[in-house]
């Protein structure tokens, strides 16, 4: 008697729980129709919530996921450019593909470069100060660069540079070892924020100076607070040489909230203005909704799972060819990148220099897989392969298994071993011979040159010894092809001066490395965004993946 | 005299158990095959910056060597430098402490207030409805996992009532209207000593909803153990004597029969506590709460092994305290318990 009763309580109880957690998912979907509904207290409060500080400053609200991993501007390589970009500038802006203009200038006015290539001169903008007041000029450009180049968490972009003169207040002269589009690298992410000296000298004489959270940038945005970990706050620069308009924001409060599925109920609970993401399963609500502004773009991001060439039998480009061919290209974006993504085309995102649509693709074709196995003298397959992934890499882990059921199919076993990223790299790159044979790996080019990026650290070989990967960071096929690493000296030679013919080279080198697969080009990835109607002027730049939004822009709805 | 001796040698032990605790953290923590400097310096790094950070890091030293750095500059209240946040553990662990003590004090006073009223009247009406429904609260307590019912919890109280906040430790708009000036960092401390009355409330219903999802657990525990402990004492002689002599019912139920059954209750919110210290990562994440337990999981999985080190030493100092602070406490409660 009494045991019934216990037990139909708690089935009561938990029946009670799944009927409140039921309710919220109609109503979600109910409020774009009907929104008078039930639920209407939640949605009346919404708007109350962000219209109560009337009185005092615009502030937008940004609930974000990105943290500070370091406040130095030289040394800032990682998600804190989201705040830094708005803080910093360099000397001129990348634009989106599609634009009209490639570069926006931003402290450099107008540059020009020799018939060569090699030396570049920068006229820069008058009358800028940075935030601590110190002034703007052509010796800050060079203390910044040189800092940049020395100790930069991303030094490496700097590497043609041989030096950077100041000739006079506001020229800045930069003189190159080897030709290269030196406008992307000026224009980089990271790396190439021009910094005030006196900061410079502060930060060198005293290691721990950045990390309270200082800035000393010229952008429109100034430092107001930084609670480690939980918020930030930015204010206008009233001095932004750039103006202000009535309208924009006067304060941008961050709160770092690591959690996607809170940023969502901040975001439709009016809480705040603007969010990194909501999880992926939440987008389809938005979209459905007419408040908010949804959207799917391209990333220069993409998943790369690369073939150990020095061991057999993938040291056969026949096998790696038939490999290639079994791979679900289609169904790794549907299930492992819940559809946000494009098959890639070779090494190069979409969208980034010198991706091209000439470059040739593998469609998912088992026969012609097997087929190919035939030919290379291992019919049914028959061996087996030992893949390796980065267990941090939720996406990796989920589509991992899509090419090990897909490779059964031709009769070839798959191991997945999941590793820390760390793990997974120290082993690939200790000793080949007993390394993976299949390395998944999300990459990114640093800056928005993905020929000297991508097509040259992850497939430019080392003639002297490939399975060496410290002199090409992440060859990890460790794939050595005389003819492609040729055509890659020469296409980036020819890139400083003649974009168009330079392209034309790394497209032919491409084709060349994908017909020899040391590597299955899986997919690039796509970033959403839910914008809600109160907030205009977004625009997408994939140049700037950790920026994501420029607050300058950005202004609340009339 | 007794206690106070009690005291001290309790307190030589725990040093070794730190000292254990440390050797033990620093050798797991390194032979992870990681590079720590390579971390450090982020992905794309070339070998010489990797070797330059590496010396500055003193990690081309033997480990034994690290480690003995690593304590002469323990002991100098130096906690070394977090490879992910490259500020100092000190000052990390320094900021978040307040927060995650304010979170823990309030659950577990929730618990203690909730969880031992009810294991006594649960045990005083052994069998009625009322006990059943004690029961199934502690089991739905103990076994609801609390990302879960934190969940639950936000979206019927900030979703579909919208009467309390949805996460953080106060609202953000609060810093323009009534900026709070920071003394404890604990934000309720802070506001009262200030007299920030707007700040006060909010802070305060910010808390509501993180204490009582990490109450959960807590009363279901506290209230299944006391009630075990208050039926084995109802059994006893005396408390039968109590009764023939007529004396009250709530005297003989909570003076006499509470006091001798509240012992294992205090071991069981001793350890709760010591472990929510750094534990309750959960509740941290979902109500953005910029407590310890997150810290602790993002280094955990960034091999951040100074901060590592750090949380370790102190979640093992805090079980050390608390266990120490629960023993005196025992002593108190119950005089049999010897503290020799």
């Amino acid at each position: 008697m009494n045991r019934k009763l216990f037990v139909l309580s708690l089935l009561l109880v938990f029946s009670l729980i799944l009927a409140a957690c039921g309710s919220p998912a109609p109503a979600a979907t109910d409020a774009p129709e009907v929104p008078a509904a039930t639920d209407a207290p939640a949605a009346t409060e919404a708007p109350a919530a962000t219209e109560a500080p009337a009185a005092g400053p615009v502030v937008l609200k940004y609930a974000s996921s990105a943290n500070i991993t370091t406040w130095d501007p030289i040394a800032s390589f990682s998600t804190e450019a989201a705040y830094m970009a708005n803080m910093y500038e360099q000397l001129l802006r990348v634009n989106a593909p599609g634009s009209a203009e490639l570069f926006t200038p931003l402290l450099a006015e107008s540059w020009e470069k020799s018939e060569d290539g090699l030396v570049w001169t920068f006229h820069l903008r008058e009358g800028v100060k940075f935030h601590d007041g110190e002034p703007m000029n052509a010796e800050a450009v060079k203390k910044s660069i040189e800092a940049a180049k020395d100790h930069a968490g991303a030094s490496f972009i700097w590497l043609p540079l041989d030096t950077v003169e100041a000739t006079d207040e506001l020229t800045v002269v930069f003189t190159l070892k080897w030709a290269q589009p030196l406008e992307l690298i000026v224009g980089s992410e990271y790396a190439a924020y021009i910094v005030s000296p006196k900061a410079l000298d502060a930060a060198a004489a005293d290691e721990n100076y950045w990390s309270a959270g200082v800035e000393a940038g010229t952008g429109p945005y100034m430092l107001e607070s930084y609670t480690a970990d939980q918020e930030i706050v930015l204010t206008q620069n009233p001095e932004y040489w750039g103006g202000w308009e009535e309208g924009q924001y006067e304060k941008v409060l961050v709160t770092i909230v690591p959690e996607a599925t809170t940023r969502q109920q901040l975001l439709e609970g009016g809480e705040v203005d603007l969010v990194t993401s909501v999880p992926a399963d939440a987008f389809a609500t938005f979209e459905a909704n007419s408040d908010y502004t949804t959207s799917l773009e391209p990333a220069l991001f993409n998943y790369t799972a690369f073939f150990n060439t020095l061991k057999a039998p993938l040291d056969d480009p026949k096998v790696r060819q038939a490999l290639s061919y079994a791979i679900p290209y289609e169904d790794i974006i549907a299930i492992g990148a819940n559809g946000r993504g494009t098959q890639s085309r070779g090494p190069v995102p979409a969208g980034v220099f010198p991706y091209s649509d000439d470059v040739p693709q593998y469609n998912y074709d088992i026969e012609k897989a097997k087929s190919l196995l035939a030919e290379a003298g291992h019919e049914g397959g028959g061996f087996s392969l030992k893949l390796t992934y980065a267990s941090e890499n939720s996406t990796e882990e989920t589509f991992a298994p899509l090419i090990k059921d897909s490779f059964a199919q031709i009769g070839v076993d798959v191991t997945i071993e999941a590793l820390e990223f760390t793990q997974q790299w120290e082993l690939a790159k200790t000793d080949p011979a007993t390394a993976q044979d299949i390395f998944l790996l999300l990459y990114w080019p640093t800056y928005s040159d993905a020929g000297a990026d991508n097509m040259w650290s992850m497939f430019y070989g080392n003639p002297e010894n490939p399975g060496n990967l410290n002199a090409t960071k992440f060859n990890l096929s460790y794939w050595m092809n005389e003819d492609y690493n040729a055509l890659v000296d020469e296409a980036g030679g020819l890139s400083g001066t003649d974009l168009d013919a330079s392209l034309a080279k790394y497209t032919e080198a491409q084709t060349l490395l994908v017909d020899q697969a040391p590597a299955a080009f899986l997919f690039d990835t796509m970033v959403a965004f839910v914008i809600p109607n109160r907030v205009e002027g977004f625009k997408y730049n994939l140049n700037y993946p950790d920026v994501r939004f420029w607050f300058y822009d950005l202004r609340p709805a009339k | 005299m007794q206690k106070l001796e009690f005291l001290l040698r309790r307190l030589g032990a725990s040093i070794f158990v730190l000292i254990g605790v440390s050797v033990i953290t620093f050798f797991i923590a390194r032979v992870v095959p990681a590079n720590p400097a390579a971390l450090y310096i982020g992905p794309k790094a070339r070998a010489e910056d990797i070797e330059r950070v590496t010396k500055q890091l003193g990690l081309d030293k033997p480990l034994p060597v690290q480690y003995a750095v690593y304590m002469q500059e323990l002991l100098r209240g130096d906690l070394g430098t977090s490879i992910s946040t490259k500020r100092p553990i000190t000052e990390e662990l320094a900021g978040r402490i307040p927060a995650t003590l304010e979170l823990l004090f309030s659950g577990m006073f929730i618990a203690v207030l909730i969880g031992v009223p009810l294991g006594v009247v649960s045990a005083r009406w052994q069998g009625r409805p009322i006990d059943v429904g004690v029961r199934v609260l502690s089991i739905v307590g103990v076994s609801m996992p609390a990302f879960f019912l934190g969940l639950i919890f936000q979206i019927i109280f900030f979703r579909n009532l919208g009467i309390l906040p949805l996460a953080g430790r106060v609202d953000g708009d609060l810093r323009f209207s009534d900026p709070l000036t920071v003394i404890t960092n604990f934000i309720l401390l802070d506001s009262i000593l200030t007299g920030n009355w707007v700040t006060l409330k909010d802070a305060f219903l910010h808390l509501i909803l993180p204490s009582l999802t990490l109450a959960a657990y807590p009363i279901g525990l506290i209230a299944r153990m006391t009630r075990a402990a208050m039926l084995e004492v109802f059994g006893q002689d005396y408390i039968r004597t109590a009764r023939a002599y007529g004396v009250r019912q709530y005297v003989v139920v909570y003076l006499y029969a509470l006091k001798n059954a509240i012992s294992p209750t205090l071991t069981v919110i001793g350890l709760t506590f010591a472990f929510a210290l750094t534990g309750t990562f959960f509740v941290e994440i979902l109500f953005n709460w910029p407590g310890l337990g997150l810290f602790t999981v993002r280094s955990l999985l960034n091999l951040d092994y100074p901060a590592i080190m750090g949380m370790t030493l102190f979640g093992a100092s805090g079980y050390v305290i608390i266990n120490l602070f629960v023993d005196l406490l025992q002593a108190w409660v119950d005089p049999r318990v010897s503290l020799n």
